[in-house]
C-alpha cells in the first residue's frame, strides 16, 4: 500500500532528518513507529501526504507517486490520506459538526463550503464519523469547550469523514493522561480492524506501543533500525533505538 | 441512511437574528440619508484639478520660512499635554480599578470620570477652552491633557485590572496598607505598559495637535486653517509632511526604547 | 556584608528618562509661555463657562436643529466604518505576512500607513473641493482613514493565528481558498468584528467634529454657538452628543464582550 524508496530528507539548514529509509506497508497494516524526538518519526509520516516533500527517493501510495504528483493528482491522494495531530489541530472557535466537514472538503465545490450548503450525504458522512468515536451529542460545542481527549476524538472524526484509505497519526497521545491515550489507542486500532484503513502511529511511549502495536518500525537518527513484529521486542531492542537505557518519561504508566 | 441518534441544531442567538438585519437595514438607510448626487459629483469632480494641482507641488521655502514657528509650537503642546495627563492619569487607573479599589463608592466616581471624559471629542474639548481660557495653546494643551487622560485611562485601568493579584495579596498580609501595596507591587507590574501607552498617546497628540489650531487652539493648524480657505494645498502639503517625519521617527523612537527596555 | 547596587545601566536609563521627561516639559511651557498659575486659574475659568451653559437651551427651535446633526454625525460615523470595513478586510489578507508573498505584503502595509496618517480633517477638507460640502466628504474622510487603520489592525490579527488547524486541512486535500476560509476565518473574526465595532465608536468622535470645516455633523452647530456666545444651547449640542456617544459606547461595548466570549451550548 505504502513503499518509501530510498527517501531521504535534508531540511533548508543542513539538517538531514531521513537517511535512505527503504519500506513496505502492507494494506490493512497497524504499524507503530517510535524512537526518540528528533529521530524523523514526524518528518517520515509528512513524506507520505507530501508536506514535506524528499529531497531524494520517493513515496508511492495506492500505486499513485506522491513525490512527483501534480496540484491536482495531490489533492486527490491527500483527500484518501486521514491525518490527526498531537496538538489536535481543532479550529477552536468552530463547532465540532464544522470542524468535522472539513474533513469533506476536497469533495465538495468551493461555493457550497462557503455558504454552509453542505450536500446532505457530507452531514451525514460527518454525523457517521462522530458516531464512531461516541461523540455525537457534541456535534454543535464548540471546539475549544471539549477536553482533550474529546478534541482528540473530534480529530479522528474529522480524518474518518475523508473516506480515508489510509491514516496517519502524529504523536496522538503525547499530550493526553493515560486513560484517555488508551480510549485513543483503542479507536484507530478498531477503525482499523473494522473499516481495514491502513494505520501508521507515531509514539514515544513504549509500553503503549507493546500495548496496541502489530508492526513495529524504529528510527534513529533517520534511519530505519528496526522492523519487526511488537512480540518479538524486547528491552535490548528498544535500547538499541533510543540508543540509551530506558527511561521512566519512556513509559506512559497507569497512572501519570 | 441513518439510525443514529443525530442532535438538533441549536438555534440562532438573539444578537445574529436582530444583529445582521439591524446592520444591512441601518446602513442602507445611513447612506440614504447622506445623499449620493450624481449630478454634483459629476460637476464637483472637475474640481479635482484645484486639489491635485496644489497639493502635489509643495512649497518647502514658504513652509519653512512660516511654518516652523507653529510646527515647534505643535510639538510643544503635544509635549506638555501628554505628559501631564498621563501623570495625572496614572494614580486615577488604580482608583478606577477594581483590583487595587475595592471601595465601591470612590471607584464608580473614578471610572464614570474616565468614561465621561472620553465622550467629549478632543476639538468639542478645544472649543471649549478657548473659550473659557482664551485662543493660544494654552486651550489647546489643555484640551489634549483631556485627551490624554481618555486614554491612558481606559487602557492602563484595563491593564491593571488583569495584574497578578499574588504581590498584593504578600504586601497587605505583611502589613502594608492599600496605597502602599499598590505602590511596591502593582505599579511595578504595570509599569512597561505605561511606558508604551505614553509613547503612542505621545504619537496620538502630535497629531491632533496640529488640528487643535483649526479652532484657535494654538500650533499650526491655524495656518493650515487660513491656507486652506484659499485652497492653498501646495502650502499644506509641505506642513503635513512635516509632521509624518516627526511621527514616524517617534514611532522609530519608540521601538527602539521598548526594546532597551524589554 | 556589601549591598549589591542596582545595576549600572538600568540607573541610566532611568535618570535620562526622568530628566528627558523634565526638560520637555519646561522647554514646551517656556515656548508656550505657559505658567503654573494659568493652571491655578483654569478650573475657575471652566467652571463660569460651565454654569453659563445651564439652564440648558430646550427649546423645540434648538432640539429641531440640533437633533437631526446629531443623527447626521451617527450616519456618517456608521457609513464610514461600514466602508471602512469592507474594504479593509481583503486588503488586509493581501497585508498579512503569512498569507501574501512578503514582497506583496510588505508594501500593502506601507500604503496601509500612508493612508492612515492624515487624520480625518486633513483628508476631508482635501475633499471638500471635489466632493462638496456636506456629509459625503465626511463620510469619505471618515471611511479612508478607518481602511488604513483596519486595515492595520486586522492584517496584525491574521499574522497571528495558529497554523494547526491549516496544516490539517491541507493535509486532508483542501486548497489554498479552504484553508483561508476554514482554518483563518474562524479564527480571526470575532477579534476583526469586534475592531470593526470598536472603530464607530471612534469614529462617531471623529464625525462630530468634522461639521467644522463642513463635511456635515454637529461640529458645526457647537463652535457656531460658542461663537455667538449662545451658552445654553452650546450645552444642549454638548449634552446630546455625549449622550448620544455614552449609548453607542455602551451597547457597542456589549456586543464586543458577548462576541469574543462566544456562546455556550448546553448538552
Amino acid at each position: 500500500m505504502i513503499k518509501f524508496n530510498n527517501i531521504s530528507v535534508t531540511y533548508p539548514g543542513g539538517v538531514k532528518a531521513l537517511n535512505n529509509v527503504s519500506l513496505d506497508i502492507e494494506e490493512g497494516d497497524f504499524v507503530i513507529i517510535v524512537g526518540m524526538s528528533g529521530a524523523g518519526k514526524s518528518t517520515l509520516l509528512r513524506t507520505i501526504n507530501n508536506l514535506v516533500k524528499p529531497t531524494e527517493g520517493e513515496v508511492i501510495v495506492d500505486s499513485k507517486n506522491v513525490t512527483n504528483a501534480s496540484k491536482k493528482e495531490l489533492k486527490i491522494i491527500r483527500s484518501e490520506i486521514g491525518m490527526i495531530f498531537q496538538t489536535f489541530n481543532l479550529v477552536n472557535r468552530s463547532s465540532v459538526l464544522k470542524n468535522v466537514l472539513t474533513g469533506r472538503l476536497s469533495q465538495v465545490s468551493t461555493l457550497r463550503s462557503i455558504l454552509g450548503l453542505w450536500p446532505k450525504e457530507d452531514k451525514d458522512i460527518a454525523f457517521e464519523s462522530l458516531n464512531k468515536v461516541e461523540i455525537l451529542e457534541k456535534a454543535y460545542v464548540r471546539g475549544s469547550n471539549l477536553s482533550g481527549g474529546q478534541q482528540q476524538r473530534v480529530g479522528i472524526a474529522r480524518a474518518l469523514a475523508q473516506k480515508p484509505k489510509v491514516m496517519l497519526a502524529d504523536e496522538p497521545v503525547a499530550s493526553l493522561d493515560p486513560i484517555t491515550s488508551r480510549v485513543v489507542m483503542k479507536y484507530l486500532k478498531q477503525i482499523n480492524q473494522e473499516l481495514g484503513i491502513t494505520t501508521i502511529v507515531n509514539l514515544h511511549f513504549l509500553d503503549l506501543a507493546k500495548e496496541f502495536g502489530e508492526r513495529l518500525i524504529g528510527l534513529k537518527d533517520g534511519e530505519l533500525v528496526y522492523d519487526g513484529k511488537v512480540d518479538d521486542v524486547s528491552d535490548k531492542d528498544f535500547e538499541n533505538i533510543y540508543g540509551r537505557a530506558i527511561k521512566s518519561t519512556d513509559i506512559l504508566g497507569d497512572n501519570n | 441512511m441513518i439510525t443514529i441518534k443525530v442532535p438538533k441544531k441549536p438555534p440562532p442567538s438573539l444578537l445574529t437574528v436582530l444583529g445582521y438585519p439591524f446592520a444591512i437595514i441601518f446602513s442602507i438607510f445611513a447612506f440614504f440619508q447622506i445623499g449620493f448626487n450624481l449630478e454634483d459629483f459629476k460637476k464637483n469632480l472637475s474640481n479635482r484639478r484645484l486639489v491635485t494641482d496644489t497639493l502635489f507641488n509643495p512649497k518647502w521655502d514658504w513652509a519653512i520660512e512660516n511654518a516652523t514657528m507653529a510646527l515647534v509650537e505643535t510639538i510643544q503642546i503635544a509635549i506638555l499635554a501628554s505628559i501631564i495627563g498621563c501623570f495625572i492619569a496614572l494614580p486615577l487607573s488604580f482608583y478606577a480599578s477594581r483590583a487595587t479599589n475595592q471601595t465601591s463608592i470612590t471607584y464608580y466616581i473614578y471610572k464614570s470620570f474616565l468614561n465621561f471624559i472620553r465622550t467629549i471629542p478632543d476639538l468639542f474639548w478645544a472649543m471649549l477652552f478657548t473659550v473659557a481660557v482664551g485662543l493660544g495653546p494654552f486651550a489647546g494643551v489643555l484640551a489634549l491633557i483631556m485627551f490624554s487622560m481618555a486614554i491612558m485611562g481606559k487602557l492602563l485601568s484595563e491593564t491593571i485590572d488583569s495584574i497578578d493579584m499574588g504581590p498584593l495579596e504578600a504586601a497587605k498580609a505583611s502589613g502594608a496598607n492599600q496605597n502602599q501595596a499598590v505602590f511596591t507591587s502593582a505599579l511595578p507590574q504595570i509599569l512597561p505598559n505605561f511606558t508604551a501607552y505614553f509613547l503612542y498617546i505621545f504619537e496620538l497628540c502630535i497629531r491632533a495637535s496640529v488640528i487643535l489650531g483649526l479652532v484657535g487652539a494654538g500650533g499650526v493648524g491655524r495656518i493650515i486653517e487660513t491656507q486652506r480657505i484659499f485652497l492653498r494645498f501646495d502650502r499644506i502639503s509641505p506642513i503635513i509632511v512635516f509632521i509624518l517625519v516627526a511621527v514616524i521617527a517617534i514611532e522609530q523612537f519608540s521601538v527602539w526604547l521598548r526594546r532597551k527596555i524589554l | 556584608m556589601s549591598i549589591p547596587k542596582q545595576p549600572i545601566n538600568q540607573r541610566i536609563l532611568k535618570y535620562t528618562i526622568t530628566i528627558m521627561i523634565i526638560i520637555g516639559s519646561i522647554w514646551s511651557a517656556s515656548g508656550l509661555e505657559i505658567t503654573p498659575e494659568r493652571f491655578l486659574t483654569a478650573p475657575g475659568k471652566i467652571w463660569i463657562l460651565v454654569s453659563a451653559m445651564f439652564p440648558l437651551d430646550l427649546s423645540t427651535e434648538a432640539i429641531e436643529r440640533i437633533v437631526p446633526k446629531v443623527a447626521e454625525s451617527l450616519f456618517i460615523a456608521w457609513a464610514g466604518t461600514v466602508i471602512g470595513a469592507i474594504f479593509s478586510f481583503p486588503i488586509s489578507f493581501i497585508a498579512a505576512s503569512n498569507v501574501s508573498k512578503n514582497s506583496i505584503s510588505k508594501v500593502t502595509k506601507q500604503f496601509l500607513n500612508i493612508i492612515r496618517a492624515f487624520p480625518e480633517l486633513i483628508l476631508a477638507f482635501v475633499l471638500l473641493p471635489v466632493t462638496g460640502l456636506g456629509p459625503l466628504t465626511g463620510t469619505l474622510a471618515v471611511g479612508i482613514h478607518s481602511i488604513g487603520t483596519l486595515g492595520k489592525l486586522s492584517s496584525e490579527v491574521i499574522e497571528g493565528i495558529d497554523e494547526g488547524p491549516l496544516e490539517s486541512i491541507k493535509s486532508s486535500g483542501g486548497s489554498k481558498i479552504n484553508e483561508l476560509l476554514f482554518g483563518v476565518v474562524p479564527q480571526v473574526m470575532p477579534t476583526i468584528t469586534s475592531y470593526w465595532l470598536y472603530r464607530f465608536e471612534i469614529n462617531l468622535r471623529a464625525s462630530a467634529v468634522l461639521g467644522i470645516v463642513g463635511a456635515g455633523g454637529v461640529g458645526a452647530e457647537l463652535i457656531n454657538q460658542l461663537r455667538f456666545r449662545d451658552f445654553p444651547r452650546a450645552g444642549t449640542v454638548l449634552v446630546v452628543t455625549i449622550l448620544m456617544v455614552l449609548i453607542v459606547d455602551t451597547i457597542s461595548a456589549s456586543i464586543r464582550r458577548r462576541i469574543i466570549k462566544g456562546r455556550t451550548i448546553k448538552v
